[in-house]
């Protein structure tokens, strides 16, 4: 679950005032607005990378607002994917595993799961500059997923994919959301992407959140 | 639907712009092509003979012809200048410079036209006339001063013995005498023949410049490995945070490259008055000061480089790191360092080759003692201010192969990164 309670927080002149919301856990929240309003600011305060100065956060039922980014529990992905270009695919998956000392068996047995889930299985042993757009969105949400966050954060996750893979990618987020039961937070500035994704519909305007019915 | 471009509309050529260009950016590269490699070629890599003392007269060219006795079956060496034409040997006629053999007689000298100074010079090669060896050191006699110093290296051929030929250290001289160390008995004069070795070959043999490679090369190490150690962390936080003060700090940062590099040795000289004793003694005029002093100037392009490589690595690749679990420090060390090899291969080449061609701020704060603070530029401008031209150009080529291999070296292990 996500809460934001009474957020503010301003970046040089652009300011955000008493922002409010709810997901509910396992819900797909879609958040909506114009370009340059604020919705990836906003993400990021929620991911602990941007100071707030004020308000709480509240995520999976804990007060984060004090938490760093490490300790939230939630999967990033920004919206130009931002893959470790030195590290191999299978790499990328395994990052949030080897942070967390766990077991090579471990480690590996879930990166695989991983990449079964993600229909990556193939590129594990690839560098990220020989992946497709497609396939480099699917790497990064792999990589987001990998600790078992509560909370998923994406960052317009279709938008520079063309339209057989926005097809595609928007089944394989529901299939993820289905299967995995995160809470997902996905930014977008596309009213068709938002409505065929279901779930609860925000809409930041003039630094303001409602929530569209 | 608009139309397209109005017809009679006409883009002019590129071609002008283009070829520009290419001239400009041509010219500079064809200028740094010819430079290395005027270097290499004007060495003369042959040995030279020993020669004897000058045997043209100075004087004019006044109509008559300039008369030379020569001595029957000796070799010459007679280089022409610019106002000659050539030597007159009875029928034979030497117009290239080099060694002759003399058939006798009288060489004549020829002039290009009259009443312009003689600029021949006709030189007859040493020949030894007398060898003495006493405790494993000969002492050779020649029969015309050689001209040669005492330091300096000779090349010995014609004894077919390994414990004589090849090149010795001169150690000890007089007008008619050199003497080097040999290991077996006296040979007969008359086989030994002695020759100077290529200016390369001596200043690679000389134990000075031995030691002033040896001390360029540990000392440019020792700086890059400082310079990056200094210039990783203030590159990170000039690119990534921002704090009160910072332009403050970026200026001051630059501060080295601006500034005259002999006024850099200079500050730090004076620096150095002002520290306890014991720190100054260990310092001033010692092997620090070289390192101190390449590591002022080579450290802020180094700093620079590492600041650009930082800023060419996009935040986003941390945030997401602090995300999946990493603090600050992981995320540098996991995410960023492996991303920033290439400009840290850039840096440490950089001020690696900025901190062998310091020269000015090393000579002011450390000196030019030999085999103590020589490095290489010393070396090059005490071979210049011994007049020894060839020995500069030596220790230039010297310093162009130690830089063409660090360059190598740093572009195979880029390759390697690139390719992996």
């Amino acid at each position: 679950m996500i809460a934001l309670e009474n957020i503010s927080l301003r970046q040089g002149s652009f300011e955000l005032r008493d922002i409010n919301f709810e997901l509910d856990a396992g819900d797909y929240g879609v958040l909506m607005g114009r370009s340059g309003c604020g919705k990836t600011t906003v993400l990021e305060a929620v991911c602990g990378l941007r100071k707030i100065s004020g308000g709480r956060i509240i995520l999976g039922g804990r007060d984060v607002t004090q938490l760093p980014p490490a300790e939230r529990g939630v999967g990033y992905v920004p919206q130009d994917r931002a893959l470790f270009p030195t590290m191999l695919v299978r790499e990328q998956l395994a990052f949030a595993l080897v942070l967390r000392e766990l077991g090579q068996a471990e480690i590996a047995s879930r990166v695989d799961e991983l990449a079964e889930l993600l229909g990556i299985t193939a590129l594990l042993d690839r560098m990220p500059e020989k992946l497709s757009g497609g396939e480099a969105q699917r790497v990064a949400l792999g990589r987001a997923l990998a600790h078992r966050p509560s909370v998923l954060c994406l960052d317009e996750p279709l938008a520079a994919l063309d339209e057989e893979l926005h097809g595609e990618m928007c089944r394989l987020l529901e299939r993820v959301h289905r299967e995995t039961g995160v809470t997902i937070l996905h930014i977008t500035h596309s009213p068709s992407e938002a409505k065929r994704l279901a779930g609860c519909h925000f809409r930041l305007a003039d630094g303001k959140v409602t929530r569209d019915e | 639907m608009s139309d397209p471009a109005p017809v009679g509309f006409r883009v002019a050529s590129d071609k002008l712009f283009l070829v520009g260009m290419a001239v400009l950016g041509g010219s500079y590269l064809l200028i740094i092509g010819a430079m290395v490699l005027a270097d290499v070629v004007f060495l003369n890599y042959s040995d030279q003979p020993v020669l004897g003392p000058e045997m043209v007269r100075q004087g004019r060219y006044t109509g008559g012809e300039v008369a030379v006795p020569l001595e029957t079956g000796r070799r010459y060496y007679f280089r022409k200048g610019q106002n000659d034409a050539g030597l007159q040997i009875g029928e034979q006629r030497i117009d290239s410079d080099g060694l002759f053999r003399a058939p006798g007689g009288q060489a004549v000298l020829l002039p290009n036209a009259n009443d312009k100074p003689i600029t021949a010079s006709l030189r007859p090669e040493a020949r030894v006339t007398q060898i003495a060896v006493t405790n494993q050191v000969a002492t050779v006699t020649t029969d015309v001063p050689h001209g040669l110093l005492w330091g300096e290296f000779i090349r010995v051929s014609g004894v077919g013995d390994p414990g004589w030929d090849g090149v010795r250290e001169i150690t000890d001289t007089a007008t008619n005498q050199l003497s080097f160390a040999v290991a077996g008995a006296a040979v007969p004069a008359a086989k030994l023949s002695l020759s100077k070795p290529n200016p390369l070959v001596q200043a690679l043999r000389s134990r000075d410049i031995r030691f002033s490679i040896k001390l360029s090369l540990i000392s440019c190490t020792l700086t890059t490995l400082l310079s990056l150690w200094v210039a990783v962390p203030i590159g990170y936080m000039m690119s990534r945070f921002e704090f009160r003060g910072k332009p403050i700090i970026d200026t001051l940062l630059d501060i080295p490259i601006v500034l005259p590099p002999l006024v850099v040795g200079l500050s730090l000289l004076i620096l150095f008055r002002y520290m306890p004793e014991w720190l100054s003694d260990a310092v001033v005029y010692k092997w620090p000061a070289v390192v101190l002093a390449q590591f002022m100037v080579a450290c802020a392009f180094a700093v620079r480089t590492m600041r650009v490589t930082f800023d060419q690595i996009p935040q986003r690749f941390e945030q997401v790191a602090l995300t999946l679990g990493c603090n600050r420090r992981k995320a540098f060390w996991r995410v960023i360092m492996p991303q920033a090899k290439g400009g840290l291969l850039a840096a440490g080449t950089l001020a690696w080759a900025r901190a062998l061609g310091e020269f000015g701020p090393i000579l002011v704060f450390a000196g030019a003692t030999r085999q103590k603070t020589e490095v290489l530029p010393t070396s090059a401008f005490l071979e210049l201010q011994a007049g020894r031209t060839e020995g500069m150009l030596a220790v230039s080529l010297i310093m162009i192969a130690a830089a063409v291999v660090v360059f190598v070296i740093a572009r195979t292990l880029g390759m390697k990164r690139i390719f992996a």
